[in-house]
């Protein structure tokens, strides 16, 4: 546990969707080292449930409780049955991160519309669904909740070929901004954490691309992000000091918005 | 993971730290581990934060420094090493109004170089004698400056968000310059933040006033700065530099409407 004050989570009750991006995996742990029990959502019922279920035993071996669920975001109702039943199983829901993150990049003649609506359904309508529903549950909370939004730095600048993720991100942004007017009387924060280029993100940042390894050394820091690096500011968003913090989007990017 | 958050050992130097968000972020890094530096030019004041932190168990000393006056930033980082033997972190938080009130087209000069100085210069005295410090002991360290949520919008009495909105640009700056030695800078930008508890209860009542302005429905408290000052300075917060941290209530996530503003309409 932190000796910081205000990163303490002992007895909160945490969801995390999406954790098969590393950074849903990290900060999934990171709740659980502050303290929190922690529900593991998988999007699909596939591999990734097994390494999802290696991590519920790993943070039950921290004395703190952990179960894997699967989440199809895609659906609306799915989230919202899903979520009830997980919070019904913790014993309430104090925080909810929401990580799902699927990358396209093609030139905008080439996206097909079925493309342009799965990467809006994966990236940005699941975090509409996953907000909707963890709000509905938080308002039952006397003190309300911390909701924390895993995006892209995409949300704010323009790169080719990711006309829709990038709108799907941006229009992320803005789910946040506008949701924190919303609910911000209802003790309920929202919060964003827009990553930078990370280790594991082959899917953009091709390892055998000369540019895209250029891309990772364009970062004040010259290097890619790592997903334990994200974990920390996620607890800090999830805390008890942070209520006078909503409707902002952090980045862990190693400076790379700060290029010129 | 969170061990990062850890400060022990660590040295941190806190400009304005006499008083207010400066106090609230002295007291907090104290907490978390770190030996504190307590610079400010009232020395009672000083004396309250020092005694205060001690009282907690944590380790600090006052330096007497003014920072508009870049000789004495200087004697405050080497008074910083004379006593604990290095620097780790640098809160470049010293800051406050100054200037007249006056009419853009007849604000005067003096007034004007004195917000920059106590709002700017001062931040890039501190930030460039860290640096100077850091490197001269082998690179890392962290520069976290204090800005305002007042910089990133007009504001009648300009002359303060134009030097806080200064201290914006040269954090990036700090950040893109310093790394190459292993240095971060990030920058705290509050919103409507209240310095410490109410005086008495016309103060309180004027808060709870001001307060209903703010999207969260009141106004931030001095010690919830604690915990972002604590993240910044730590190794948790190791791959973020040239950041804003904005703590504001959801006041600037907002703003096209007074608050009470919802529109609906339906298709």
């Amino acid at each position: 546990m932190p000796k910081a004050a205000h990163f303490d989570l002992t007895g909160k009750k945490a969801m995390v969707v999406g954790v098969e991006n590393p950074a849903g995996a990290a900060i999934a742990r990171a709740y659980a080292e502050a303290g929190a029990d922690v529900a593991l959502c998988t999007l699909e019922p596939d591999a990734h449930v097994v390494t999802a279920r290696k991590l519920a035993k790993e943070i039950t071996a921290m004395g703190r409780e952990s179960r894997v669920y699967v989440m199809d975001v895609t659906l609306g109702r799915n989230v919202q049955v899903t979520t009830r039943q997980i919070a019904k199983e913790l014993g309430g829901l104090d925080i909810v991160c929401s990580a799902p993150d699927r990358f396209l990049a093609k030139p905008i003649g080439k996206i097909t519309d079925t493309e342009l609506a799965n990467v809006f359904k994966l990236n940005f309508n699941s975090h509409f669904f996953i907000t909707r529903t963890a709000i509905g549950e938080m308002e039952k909370n006397e003190d309300g909740g911390r909701i924390v939004i895993v995006t892209s730095v995409l949300g704010e600048r323009g790169l080719p070929n990711t006309s829709a993720y990038a709108a799907a991100t941006g229009a992320t942004y803005n789910l946040i901004r506008s949701v924190s007017q919303e609910v911000a009387r209802n003790q309920i924060g929202i919060n964003g954490i827009a990553l930078g280029w990370m280790d594991w993100q082959s899917d953009r940042i091709d390892p055998a691309d000369d540019e895209a390894q250029r891309a990772t050394r364009f970062p004040i820091m010259k290097r890619a992000g790592a997903a334990e690096e994200v974990g920390p500011l996620a607890v800090y968003l999830s805390g008890t000091g942070v209520g006078y913090v909503t409707g902002q989007i952090f980045p862990v990017d190693g400076g790379l918005l700060q290029h010129l | 993971m969170l061990e990062t958050l850890e400060l022990d050992g660590k040295v941190i130097v806190m400009t304005g730290g006499g008083r207010g968000l400066g106090r609230a972020m002295a007291k907090a890094l104290a907490e978390a581990g770190a030996k504190v530096v307590i610079a400010a030019r009232t020395q009672e004041q000083m004396a309250q934060t020092v005694s205060e932190i001690r009282a907690d168990g944590g380790d600090a000393i006052a330096v007497r420094t003014d920072v508009t006056d870049s000789a004495q930033v200087d004697a405050l980082v080497a008074a910083t090493v004379a006593h604990y033997g290095r620097l780790d972190a640098m809160f470049a938080n010293a800051g406050g109004g100054g200037g007249v009130n006056a009419e853009f087209w007849e604000y005067p000069d003096d007034a004007f170089e004195e917000v920059l100085g106590i709002n700017l210069k001062s931040a890039f005295y501190s930030g460039r004698a860290a640096a100077k410090q850091f490197i001269a002991q082998g690179g890392g360290g962290v520069i976290v400056n204090t800005s305002s949520g007042t910089a990133m919008r007009g504001n009648k009495n300009f002359a303060y968000p134009t030097a806080k909105g200064g201290v914006l640009s040269l954090t990036k700056s700090e950040a893109t310059m310093l790394w190459g030695h292993g240095i971060r800078a990030n920058v705290i930008v509050p919103g409507f933040v209240s310095q410490g508890p109410p005086r008495d209860e016309q103060d309180a009542a004027m808060r709870k006033q001001r307060g209903s302005f703010v999207p969260v429905g009141r106004l931030g408290e001095w010690w919830e700065l604690g915990p972002l000052a604590v993240f910044l300075a730590s190794d948790a917060s190791r791959y973020i530099t040239g950041n804003e941290f904005i703590i504001d209530g959801g006041g600037l996530a907002g703003g096209l409407g007074p608050v009470g503003f919802v529109p609906t309409h339906e298709w």
